[in-house]
């Protein structure tokens, strides 16, 4: 679903195959395999942008944060590489860095060998969508971890093609179980609950529950990235940006000037937003049906929705600059488009990316400045996790999902990436770990109003958690972006999977949305056209051997020849 | 008892093996998705939803029209310049063939990324703001630019070939140079001509990465649809492959590929 950058060899190599790149390599003999197939993108890989996580506090091995004998968290305040930084992880870790920089893969197969007492090698490659990883499983390619969204966890499982998690790695007591220790307790719920959608049955009849199936890595909501400058010049404030919602795809004013996804599943989803917003807007937020009546509608597919959603998506293309996967936050912090809908962690990205611009004499210059906003009407709740195809490497699986849960590493992938983690952090031992990262990141100094509560994510009580942030980081920024707020959360529906005969109507319909529809006319001029090109070219052909296309003998040569006969 | 060594028939074992791999196998599964249902049963369904969606069916003929529009800009520009490379007495002619061949060393993903920025630019003035939304024209552009070479290339091979003594006769004879280009060059240069449009027609309507780039995805050609459907549909996906496999092989024979004389293709390509 977050299909990121998308490179040159990536498109101009094999389009149907996985960019196989082989990221790590700890080599050794009786290594095992650990065969990972992941998001593009969807993982520190090192190199400049790799988030030090020295930089935040200490950490002990397990993730723990180290403090001084007040109390405090030891901050490291150099945020280069330099040798105590060097000395420190080498401790922390237990190998040296590499010359590349901290990275991850390494760090685990350094790890793994360590707890495990066993050489490991990671063959990491990545897709691009959920339907590419799909048809590869269906193909046969073996993996031992993957990472599909919500409903392609779904969709596996009932086909039968995973693995359960074993009933030990929830076991909190064992040391290296970092995700069941880690992992937010309001994601758990998620993924005990289905997030609230139908339990289905895998082929042996059994209930799936998400949680069985799956361990969560990121999630997120999409929104709106925009450039509120932009709007302001053309005249059209915050606010009335805010009450148009999902009307902007279609608002006239935005011509040219927004952006929607290439892809079905995510612009279906918009389409359906845009058609029935009134319907949204119109439901009864403190009902107890709400969240069904929401979720359902975001998930209807029978005929009549279609219907009706089909002419709200030939006016969205007609509105939209493009369809686009990944052109949209360079599209944005140039300035050519003013709105761009974008998954949480893709606006986070493109935020930083606008701030990142540094003037001449290295002072922060800010390029552009976007903000981020949900609907009102609702919007989508997402979640990537990790799953064990049929026949994977339980073991090794596991305990890389361990690894990637350990809050170090969950901070490095956040940071890298832009998306959020699942993992909280431990709260028996003070501020969980991803508390401290957010306050790192966005934090102010406390005053009477800038209290954001993040208490919802931690499981706690409101007003237990949380962080202080100004008010634009708390309403429309990187935070927001980041660490949704429990309304936004509220008001969003996870996707479910289309069976197969709504899947087929479905793609019908965005063929006939992409493709050019042309006039009958059109097309019987063209046909006729070509036919015409076709005959011409025939004719020079074979012309000659037709009789009535050949050259006639004079009539005096025939004279001669019926009277020689 | 014969000798051993290699005969002609071991020289082509290797190429043998290639065409069934990667030749004939691919093709056969392509057929056995485009009449099969999604139970695996024979089916004549992908085939009839074909043709009786006029989706599809405008998706190709669209298509056909962009190649079309891109194979006659890229004869038009590439032909002029292959007659006087061709015939020009220049001794360093070669370099100037070389600024038009050099693009294809490069990347065409990255050639197609930067002429996506140039158009960028280009739009920032005033004047030509239109560029932003003019996305058939800027899928065309990109097209021409891609394919430019492919014309090119035949076009001079062939013309290169045209004897010099022919238009010496033809001057001698009287001709001037508007009945010399009319009776010897294009009746010559036809089967770099002919050549040269398989080479561009064909491509340019499965190249959807030039359609997506610089026509912001709002440009669907048949090979966008196709590569679609193999996300969800391969049988649809196939049926498609399939349709498209016919047309290329109609026009191919229409322009006289199937030719065994040497001279038909021009190209040394």
């Amino acid at each position: 679903m977050k299909k990121k950058r998308i490179f040159a060899v990536a498109l101009a190599g094999a389009m149907l195959l996985p960019t196989l790149a082989m990221l790590s390599g700890c080599g050794g003999e009786e290594v095992v395999t650990l065969r990972v197939y992941n998001w593009e993108e969807y993982i520190d890989e090192g190199g400049e942008q790799t988030f030090i996580f020295g930089e935040l506090h200490e950490l002990d091995e397990d993730g723990k944060p180290i403090k001084d004998e007040n109390g405090n968290h030891i901050h490291i305040e150099s945020d280069i590489v330099d040798d105590d930084y060097k000395a420190w992880y080498e401790e922390a870790m237990g190998h040296p860095l590499s010359e590349e920089g901290p990275r991850i893969l390494d760090d685990f197969c350094e790890w793994y060998e360590r707890t495990h007492h066993q050489k490991i090698r990671v063959e990491y490659s990545t897709f691009g969508t959920n339907e590419d990883m799909y048809n590869e499983i269906v193909l046969g390619n073996e993996y031992d971890l993957l990472c599909p969204s919500d409903y392609m966890i779904m969709k596996l499982a009932a086909e039968g093609r995973l693995e359960r998690y074993d009933e030990s790695f929830f076991d909190p007591s064992i040391p290296e179980n970092y995700y069941v220790r880690n992992v937010s307790p309001f994601i758990a719920e998620k993924f005990e609950t289905n997030a609230g959608l139908d339990v289905r049955k895998d082929p042996e009849g059994e209930n799936i529950y998400w949680k069985d199936f799956a361990a969560g890595y990121m999630w997120g909501t999409t929104g709106f990235v925009y450039n509120p400058a932009a709007l302001e010049a053309a005249g059209i404030s915050e606010e009335e940006l805010g009450s148009l919602g999902w009307d902007v795809f279609t608002d006239k004013r935005f011509r040219g000037k927004i952006t929607a996804k290439d892809n079905v599943r995510d612009t279906y989803f918009a389409a359906l937003g845009v058609t029935f917003q009134d319907d949204l807007l119109a439901l009864d937020r403190t009902g107890a049906d709400y969240i069904t009546d929401l979720t359902a509608i975001f998930n209807a597919t029978d005929d009549a929705t279609i219907d009706v959603v089909e002419p709200t998506l030939m006016k969205i293309k007609e509105n939209i600059y493009s369809f686009e996967t990944d052109t949209g936050k360079s599209d944005m912090v140039q300035g050519k488009i003013w709105l761009n809908y974008a998954w949480s962690g893709d606006a986070v990205y493109a935020l930083d990316l606008a701030e990142s611009g540094k003037s001449e004499d290295g002072e922060d210059e800010q390029t552009a400045y976007l903000n981020y906003f949900v609907p009102e009407a609702g919007s989508n709740l997402f979640f990537d996790g990790w799953v064990m195809p049929k026949g994977a490497n339980k073991e090794a699986a596991q305990a890389f999902v361990n690894f990637m849960s350990m809050p170090q590493n969950a901070m490095r992938n956040s940071y890298y990436i832009g998306y959020t983690s699942v993992i909280a952090g431990e709260t028996d031992d003070g501020d969980p770990a991803m508390l401290t990262y957010a306050d790192y990141l966005y934090g102010e100094e406390e005053d009477e109003e800038n209290f954001y509560d993040l208490s919802y994510f931690f499981g706690a009580e409101d007003g237990t958690y949380g962080i202080y942030a100004d008010e634009e980081q708390r309403t429309k920024r990187q935070l927001f972006a980041q660490f949704p707020t429990p309304e936004v959360i509220a008001r969003s529906a996870v996707m479910d999977y289309y069976d197969e005969e709504a899947s087929m109507r479905i793609n019908e319909l965005w063929s006939r949305v992409k493709a050019e529809s042309l006039e009958p006319w059109t097309i019987v001029v063209i046909v006729v056209a070509v036919v015409g090109i076709v005959g011409a070219v025939l004719l020079i052909k074979f012309g000659n051997k037709i009789d009535f296309f050949r050259t006639r003998p004079k009539k005096g040569y025939e004279k001669v020849k019926e009277e020689r006969a | 008892m014969k000798a051993p060594g290699f005969s002609r028939k071991t020289l082509c074992i290797p190429y043998a093996v290639f065409l069934i791999f990667f030749v004939v196998i691919p093709m056969c599964v392509i057929l056995f998705y485009a009449f099969t249902d999604s139970e695996m049963h024979f089916s004549f369904s992908n085939f009839l939803r074909f043709f009786s969606d006029p989706t599809k069916l405008s998706t190709i003929v669209y298509s056909i029209v962009i190649s079309l529009i891109t194979t006659v800009i890229c004869l038009v520009i590439a032909y002029p310049v292959a007659l006087i490379l061709a015939r020009s007495k220049l001794k360093k002619k070669f370099i100037i063939l070389m600024l038009f061949v050099l693009p294809m060393w490069i990347n065409f993903v990255l050639r197609i990324n930067a002429i996506r920025e140039f158009f960028n630019l280009l739009s920032q003035a005033d004047a030509l703001s239109w560029l932003e939304t003019a996305n058939i024209f800027k899928t065309v552009v990109g097209m021409v630019y891609d394919f430019l070479p492919f014309m090119i290339l035949p076009l001079y091979t062939t013309m290169l070939k045209i004897d010099d003594s022919l238009y010496e006769a033809s001057a001698d004879l009287g001709a001037n140079s508007f009945t010399t280009f009319f009776r010897i060059t294009l009746p010559l240069s036809m089967p770099g001509i002919m050549s040269g449009v398989t080479m561009v027609f064909l491509p340019s309507m499965t190249n959807y990465v030039v359609s997506d780039m610089l026509g912001n995805a709002k440009v669907t050609i048949i090979g966008k649809f196709i590569s679609d459907y193999f996300g969800n549909d391969w049988h649809m996906g196939s049926m498609i492959a399939l349709v498209l496999l016919i047309v290329v092989f109609v026009s191919t024979w229409l322009t006289g590929g199937f030719h065994s004389e040497e001279n038909v293709r021009g190209a040394n390509l």
